[in-house]
């Protein structure tokens, strides 16, 4: 890794190397590079080390430049510069600190991609060496679970792995009484501790032989947090017994802390149980079932297999697939390097992360505009001294390099004060993001390089302009006037600065304005059913054992009663998953009697009621009634199913495959079941009668659009059976606001921001009126002594506020537009170019801009022309 | 006649005459930094005190790697380098007198 570094920075620093000697110049530390390589790799001893060696070549390089340009001068700069900023502490500090929040910004998101993208998750040995292993169809791609005898081939037929492990996440209801809490937790494979790398913090992990004989070995491991906070890190908790769902298990080791398993985002499991304690369900198992995909597969590469290998040799582990069951007839094994992230789900954190660095980016540049404008300001207070170096025969180009020097190291002071932000990213970072995260997002080399890099770049960037002014002025003019003004060119310099200023404000603004439109429309959405005033509560029948199918469908039954005689309710039901807020469930579904097609469909069981509970329309056909109504299997399905399976065909009395068939008796509307921004994907739903849930979601709509108090729905269940945990009670219009989390916190985020760049405009904008008032007291005077009247004064300076205003927000609108298409994908409801938001931000825009401009204009008018004129 | 050399100078020379010819061996053996080592080799270079060669390009390729540059003294360097070292040493003679007068 050094050595590519090593190599990189010859290549940059040899960019400093005049051109007609780069190339020997190259070659002679390259020669030295490896050399040095081959020395160290023999184990000798005393050698410098890689990196260090390599940076010498920089002052070479910069020597190689210019040969004048020595350690010497370069430290001379420095001291000076160092005096200089020293010299207006006030100044240096407002800048530093200016920047230092640009700096900060940058280097705290970056190191949430870096977390992201870069990193493994916690716990894991050699992340880099395991593999995720994906269902997907030559007919339909996609990246999705396997099933369970999916699962075992893999293992069986695969060379390439050392071990293939699957695991499955779902919600545990754990303990008794008032005890009771339900935890995430995953039924995972025997082997699974052992291919990702695991080592128990105490007891033991799962081993194959716990995995054997479905429903025999009732143990589990808890999670590091689990035993620390329930159970107050006892060491004498191993061998002792939890009751989980309806059985007792015993505890035969906990996790090391900060494992969370493979996955970088998402809630960390809680507890681990072998997966051959998955129940069955509707009287059949799991583990002989092609058609129940549940299991997510990650397989270790065997020594000296590569990465590439192990994909070229999955085409026969798909065929064998293919042969072993019809349903996997075009099937397909993908592979993924390394775990943390999916496919889907690197795609989509590298999208929010190019949005969040465009963001962070937009506030760096307006950072070093405005300590760019506040340098240029006392540039022109400068110029007298600028002015006596080069008249005593300083260069131009040594002027500018003083100046870089002193804006690089004022960039360095501001890096130095973001650095203690940047190194608490790691506690305040996970806060503001929307899901929980399972790796570190703490400062390593790569987030202090990047933390270097910006500090240094900013200081270039912001050091430029003011340098660029200074080595263009004249100096006969700076000495004759005596360095009390700046000159025109300086002021128009000023002005594009705070044009773009005032463009970047814009654009945050508006920005801000797109994705707060945004949460509010999710409030006000229509995802097919709806949602205000319905509240959810998740109920377990299977911590109590006391309920076998039969008495559970009778207590479902018996619930949507008691729930609908509730006061204040209009409508009540039961359901195996509750739409946007969570529960999802799927299975795959194929037309009776046909081949050519299936789908892995949205399964969801409903009790009575449920569509009119929901309000959703039923397109033909009829709705599903209760227990007693459906005596036979039929299904109501959703539009998207009917139209791809029976295209262009009545789908009613149609039948969908089964052991007997399921016949079609309605066609409900599409629900988008997953997220606001998903349409709604095929569905189908059973009735109670015929399927059945061991945990439903119980769904109760309250009169005139008012949910109702969770505690009623605690109460009602509770005094159906003491023992049954309701887990979580959800308002599902609340949730739909939720479930749009990366759109509010990315608003708050851009809003704060927004706030702070229209100060920093006005600031700035405010700075440019007054000088140009300042210049022009004594044109006031004469004016006023002429006669002028206070309001033509105000004009008169107001003008030109007003024309930067307006060429400030002309130019960001299309900044506007630019970042709102960036923020596309999390907008709902508004378009990136929505007329009336980029209308509200540029009035914003323009009210604030003419305010500021307006203080120092009043003030100008104001101005005592026998004062004026005797200065 | 070149303006005397700095402790530096005369160290970097030291070390190509003890035959450490490359500029690794160089920083190895001087305990300086590259980054003081190359530059000042180049002013060396420019003043005639070395002059550098490329080591034999097959030599190289035999090991697998890139060829070397490697650095030798002059005439002059060598005087030069005589010269600086033995100023050196009065200098060394002078300060430590004045150590001991000032001690004693």
């Amino acid at each position: 890794m050094t050595s590519v570094v090593a190599r990189l920075v010859i290549r940059v620093a040899g960019l400093f190397v005049p051109w007609g000697r780069r190339t020997e110049w190259r070659e002679e530390w390259q020669g030295e590079l490896a050399a040095l390589e081959h020395e160290r790799a023999q184990g000798a001893a005393g050698l410098p080390g890689m990196l260090a060696y390599a940076l010498g070549a920089v002052p070479h390089a910069l020597w190689m430049r210019r040969e004048g340009w020595t350690m010497d001068s370069i430290l001379q700069d420095l001291r000076f510069s160092t005096r200089v900023l020293l010299r207006s502490p006030g100044f240096t500090l407002v800048a530093a600190l200016t920047l230092a929040l640009g700096i900060g910004a940058n280097a705290s998101i970056f190191s949430l991609v870096n977390g992201l993208l870069f990193r493994s998750p916690a716990g894991i040995h050699e992340p880099g060496r395991l593999v995720q292993i994906a269902r997907s169809y030559e007919s339909a791609p996609r990246w999705d679970r396997f099933s369970w005898p999916a699962m075992e081939l893999i293992r069986e037929e695969s060379r390439a792995f050392s071990g293939v492990a699957g695991y499955s996440g779902r919600a545990f209801v754990v303990g008794r009484g008032t005890e009771t809490q339900q935890v995430p937790g995953q039924f995972v494979t025997g082997d699974y501790f052992e291919v990702l790398g695991v080592q128990p913090a105490l007891g033991r992990l799962l081993q194959p032989t716990d995995d054997v004989n479905p429903g025999e070995h009732s143990v589990v491991v808890l999670s590091h947090s689990l035993w620390a906070n329930r159970f107050g890190s006892d060491p004498s908790i191993v061998g002792s017994t939890i009751p989980i769902g309806a059985k007792p298990y015993e505890i035969i080791g906990v996790a090391p802390q900060g494992f969370a398993g493979p996955e970088s985002v998402g809630t960390p499991p809680a507890i681990w149980v072998p997966g051959a304690q998955r129940p069955g369900f509707n009287g059949q198992t799991p583990f002989d079932q092609w058609g129940w995909s549940w299991i997510q597969v990650v397989g270790r590469l065997n020594d000296g297999v590569s990465f590439e290998q192990a994909e070229a040799s999955m085409g026969v582990v798909s065929s064998r697939l293919r042969e072993a069951s019809t349903i996997n007839k075009d099937m397909l094994v993908l592979l993924a390097q390394g775990v943390g992230l999916d496919p889907r789900d690197r795609a989509e954190a590298k999208q929010i992360s190019i949005i969040l660095a465009l963001i962070v980016g937009v506030v760096l540049l307006l950072t070093c505009t405005n300590v760019a404008n506040l340098f240029l300001a006392r540039a022109a207070s400068r110029r007298g001294e600028v002015a006596v170096r080069m008249a005593l025969g300083a260069g131009r180009g040594r002027l500018a390099r003083q100046l870089i020097t002193e804006s690089v190291l004022l960039g360095l002071v501001a890096t130095a004060i973001a650095t203690p932000i940047v190194l608490a990213a790691d506690s305040f970072l996970p806060k503001l993001f929307p899901y929980s995260l399972n790796v570190s997002v703490g400062a390593d080399w790569r987030v202090l390089t990047f933390l270097v890099a910006v500090g240094i770049g900013a200081g270039l960037l912001f050091g430029a302009a003011p340098a660029w002014a200074s080595s263009r002025s004249d100096v006969r003019e700076a000495l004759r006037e005596g360095g009390s003004t700046g000159g025109r060119r300086k002021t128009r310099l000023r002005d594009i600065l705070v044009i773009s200023q005032l463009a970047l404000s814009l654009g945050l603004v508006a920005g801000a304005a797109l994705l707060g439109r945004s949460v509010l429309n999710a409030r006000s959405a229509q995802p097919g059913f709806e949602p205000a005033g319905l509240v959810v509560g998740y109920v377990d029948l299977q911590p109590t054992g006391r309920y076998d199918e039969e008495l559970g469908r009778m207590l479902w039954d018996r619930m949507v009663v008691a729930a609908t005689q509730l006061p204040g309710v209009e409508n009540a039901t039961v359901a195996g998953q509750a739409p946007i807020v969570g529960g999802h469930s799927r299975a795959t579904v194929r037309p009776a009697g046909r081949d050519d097609v299936d789908y892995e469909a949205e399964y969801t069981v409903v009790g009575a009621n449920y569509f009119e509970t929901l309000r959703i329309p039923i397109l033909r056909g009829r709705a599903l009634g209760g227990l007693a109504d459906e005596p036979e299997r039929v299904v109501v399905v959703n539009n998207a199913l009917a139209r791809m399976f029976w295209p262009g065909e009545d789908p009613i009395g149609k039948e969908l495959a089964g052991d007997p068939g399921w016949r079609v008796v309605g066609v409900a509307q599409d629900v988008q079941m997953r997220s606001l921004r998903r349409a709604g994907q095929p569905g189908v739903y059973y009735p109670l009668s015929q399927a059945y849930g061991s945990g439903m979601a119980l769904h109760i709509r309250g009169e005139n659009g008012h949910a109702i108090e969770p505690a009623l729905l605690r109460g009602m269940v509770a005094e159906l059976d003491p023992e049954l945990p309701v887990a979580t009670v959800v308002d599902l219009h609340e949730g739909l606001t939720a479930s749009m989390g990366e759109t509010r916190t990315i608003g708050y985020l851009v809003a704060a921001f927004a706030v702070l760049a229209l100060v920093l405009a006005a600031v700035g904008l405010y700075g440019l009126v007054s000088y140009g008032a300042s210049e022009r007291v004594r044109e006031m005077g004469i004016r006023i002594a002429l006669g002028a009247r206070p309001e033509s004064l105000v004009k008169l300076v107001l003008t030109r506020g007003i024309t930067i205003s307006m060429l400030g927000i002309g130019a960001g609108l299309v900044v506007s537009y630019g970042l709102g298409k960036a923020l596309e994908g999390l907008l709902f409801g508004v378009a990136p170019a929505d007329f009336a938001t980029l209308g509200a931000a540029s009035v914003t825009l323009f009210v604030t801009a003419g305010f500021a401009a307006w203080l120092p204009a009043r003030r100008a008018s104001r101005v005592d022309a026998a004062v004026s004129l005797r200065e | 006649m070149p303006r005397s050399l700095g402790i530096t100078s005369l160290q970097i020379l030291g070390a190509i005459r003890d035959n450490s010819p490359y500029g690794l061996e160089i920083v190895t053996r001087t305990g300086l930094a590259s980054g003081t080592v190359y530059p000042t080799l180049g002013r060396l270079k420019r003043s005639g005190l070395i002059k550098a060669r490329w080591e034999d390009q097959r030599a190289a390729e035999r090991e697998g790697r890139p060829r070397r540059r490697y650095y030798e003294l002059t005439a002059d360097g060598q005087h030069s380098l005589v010269e600086g070292a033995s100023r050196v040493a009065t200098l060394a003679a002078e300060l430590s007198s004045v150590a001991v007068g000032g001690a004693g």
